[in-house]
């Protein structure tokens, strides 16, 4: 049985919808992200699961039972709040063993468990300083642990790293992922960025105005996107919009309104052709159309010139002009080879399977 | 250039704090000093001669002591009334997100803009209108709403920068919202009440304007009778009673700052609460 299940759940403020019949559900120890644009639905969400907001439809069930009608101290669920939200004038010791009390813990056991996660989550040493006192990646491990401590069903993480600094944040995802792993936390993690929701979620799930736009593992959402909406939102594209020919054998042919031709591959609905966007990632396109073309395949080839060429580190990130004026972005690795030019003419190219084919304007 | 224009812009700054602290301290020391005279007269500053013969004539003065009676035992029920009221008055309004919020908050310190005598006329028009002639009571009804938008103000701000999320977090550790107040809210707003306390009672035993209107025969506070003595027979106990005031009022805000003061450091913990250490 799910650990947690939401089960055709709306919110209405007034007119304004913002949740909309939103069902899923999630098992015994799994990360599930919620990620999309603010204004999504996905803080309403967690608040309802949380109990801070009532569903007018649907239900939220913990473990098969109904969460209705129930105040959020009635559940036993543990919260991360974006602003950690650790009590100012308690120490960390203070802040940890909160839950326990209020809980109804058993008082004599109550320092062990504050001792054991104060071990979990690496803060000993710091067990009696204030919040003040503490850094910022410190101050959510003991967020962290006062949320773990009592044992919660369900575990909610609002924003998780998005208040800590781009090389914290990386440190930080890799504790965290192991930390709940170490206590098989049931979680939902809430955040607009995509690299947090996929590097944490066992599966993600995309929602856009109130709605789930699409559900998947990580590699599902970014390599087979459903939408226009969930391939722009998750990471960088190329788009072409245009006409699909009826397909045949999995691949079908593309006309561009920019004239560009390409095959692409077809599956499902998309047979009988009609009107399309194709997306391409950047990291999918190739400069030298070499390395890409063996005997028998089919690749997709458009001429154009360089126009900026910016030297990231590891990556490259190239901006290539084709036909009609269009710009494509273009990353490749860095192993030291020889720069192309800006001004240059390239061949640049990309197999058919590396386009994604979503119905236009979805 | 520039740079001469800043340094006498410091320069000037600097003066002039130098002439409001002149402006502030100086009548005070001269008060202080004049209190002390050992003349019979009323003489040049400084007095050639010190005693203590202006306080003897206070302490033996009743009219005197039958004020700074009423006037410690007014400001000390204002204060506690106007406290409790003030408090829950800015924790209602903190909370209440509906239509009107600013308004009402308007409303509430509204008594801060209205000068002190209209407040005083008004409540005298309105006392006499229902019936209410006793001193005390139309002092006491007059003092808290003098007193009232201070503790409504401090409280607020106190209030202001507690996070919501506080309150949230220790509602989802499985504290009820009345648990929560007490364990969170209250704690860290606690400063703010005990400032508006503080100013609470310093208004009240400073007062003269309403109180002015609303005392009798029997029920007057002590800055009214240095006023009423200043016109009837003007000598340096007046003075000595400025002393008095002085030393009684400054006296009970050390003395909430003292009883509240152990919590106050918890306070200060609060609102600098990035990294500094306490």
């Amino acid at each position: 049985m799910s650990v947690l299940q939401l089960s055709h759940v709306t919110k209405r403020y007034g007119a304004f919808i913002a949740v909309d019949d939103i069902s899923f559900s999630v098992e015994k120890g799994k990360i599930l992200s919620l990620l999309g644009p603010s204004g999504c639905g996905k803080t309403t969400t967690l608040r309802m699961i949380s109990g801070f907001e009532v569903a007018n439809e649907g239900a939220v069930m913990f473990s098969g039972i109904d969460m209705k009608g129930r105040r959020p101290y009635e559940r036993n669920v543990g919260l991360l709040f974006q602003d950690y939200a650790l009590f100012p004038h308690m120490t960390v010791v203070e802040n940890i063993a909160y839950g326990l009390k209020h809980r109804k813990f058993d008082k004599a056991k109550i320092p062990d468990r504050v001792a054991e996660m104060v071990s979990l989550v690496k803060l000993k040493g710091f067990e009696h300083r204030r919040p003040g006192r503490l850094s910022g990646g410190q101050q959510q491990r003991v967020a962290l642990a006062r949320a773990l401590a009592t044992y919660p069903e369900v575990v909610l993480l609002d924003e998780p790293l998005s208040a800590l600094d781009a090389k914290l944040r990386q440190e930080l995802r890799f504790e965290l992922k192991e930390i709940l792993a170490a206590v098989n936390a049931t979680t939902i993690v809430v955040t607009h960025d995509q690299e947090e929701a996929m590097s944490l979620g066992d599966s993600v799930i995309v929602m856009s105005g109130g709605k789930i736009m699409q559900q998947g593992a990580p590699t599902e959402i970014y390599a087979d996107p459903k939408t226009r909406f969930v391939a722009e939102f998750i990471g960088r594209s190329n788009w072409f919009s245009g006409q699909l020919a009826p397909g045949t054998g999995g691949l079908a042919k593309f006309k561009a309104t920019s004239g560009i031709n390409m095959i692409v591959p077809v599956s499902g609905g998309h047979l009988t052709g009609g009107q399309y966007d194709v997306c391409v990632r950047p990291e999918r396109i190739q400069i030298d159309a070499a390395t890409v073309a063996s005997a028998g395949t089919p690749v997709n080839e458009i001429r154009g010139a360089i126009r900026d060429i910016a030297h990231l580190g590891a990556d490259l990130h190239l901006v290539v002009e084709i036909a009609g004026g269009q710009l494509l972005t273009v990353t490749e690795k860095y192993t030291g080879q020889t720069l192309e030019q800006t001004g240059q003419e390239v061949s640049i190219s990309f197999r058919p399977r590396d386009c994604i084919v979503v119905p236009s304007g979805s | 250039m520039k740079r001469f224009i800043d340094h006498a812009a410091a320069w000037l700054s600097v003066a002039n704090l130098v002439i409001v602290l002149i402006f502030l301290v100086f009548p005070i020391i001269v008060a202080i000093t004049m209190s002390f005279d050992g003349r019979e007269y009323l003489g040049r500053f400084p007095p050639p001669v010190y005693s203590l013969r202006w306080y003897e004539r206070f302490i033996s003065d009743t009219y005197y002591l039958t004020g700074l009676a009423t006037s410690l035992k007014l400001a000390t029920i204002a204060t506690i009334v106007s406290t409790a009221a003030g408090v829950c008055t800015a924790i209602g309004l903190d909370r209440y997100e509906g239509p009107g919020k600013q308004a009402l908050e308007t409303l509430f310190l509204s008594s801060l803009v209205v000068p002190a005598v209209v407040i005083g006329f008004a409540l005298l028009l309105s006392f006499a209108m229902v019936g209410v002639f006793d001193g005390f009571t139309r002092l006491l009804a007059g003092h808290i709403i003098i007193t009232f938008p201070y503790t409504v103000r401090t409280t607020l701000a106190g209030l202001v920068g507690i996070r919501k999320t506080l309150t949230e977090a220790a509602m989802s550790l499985g504290a009820t919202e009345r648990r929560a107040f007490w364990d969170i809210t209250f704690p860290l707003a606690r400063t703010g009440m005990v400032a508006g306390a503080v100013f609470a009672f310093a208004f009240s035993m400073d007062d003269v304007a309403v109180s002015l209107f609303l005392t009798s025969p029997d029920s007057y506070t002590l800055p009214v009778a240095m006023v009423s003595m200043m016109r009837t027979n003007f000598d340096l106990t007046i003075a000595a009673a400025s002393v008095v005031l002085m030393v009684f009022t400054f006296a009970l805000i050390l003395f909430l700052d003292w009883a509240v003061g152990l919590d106050r450091l918890i306070g200060k913990g609060v609102f600098s609460s990035q990294g500094e250490p306490s």
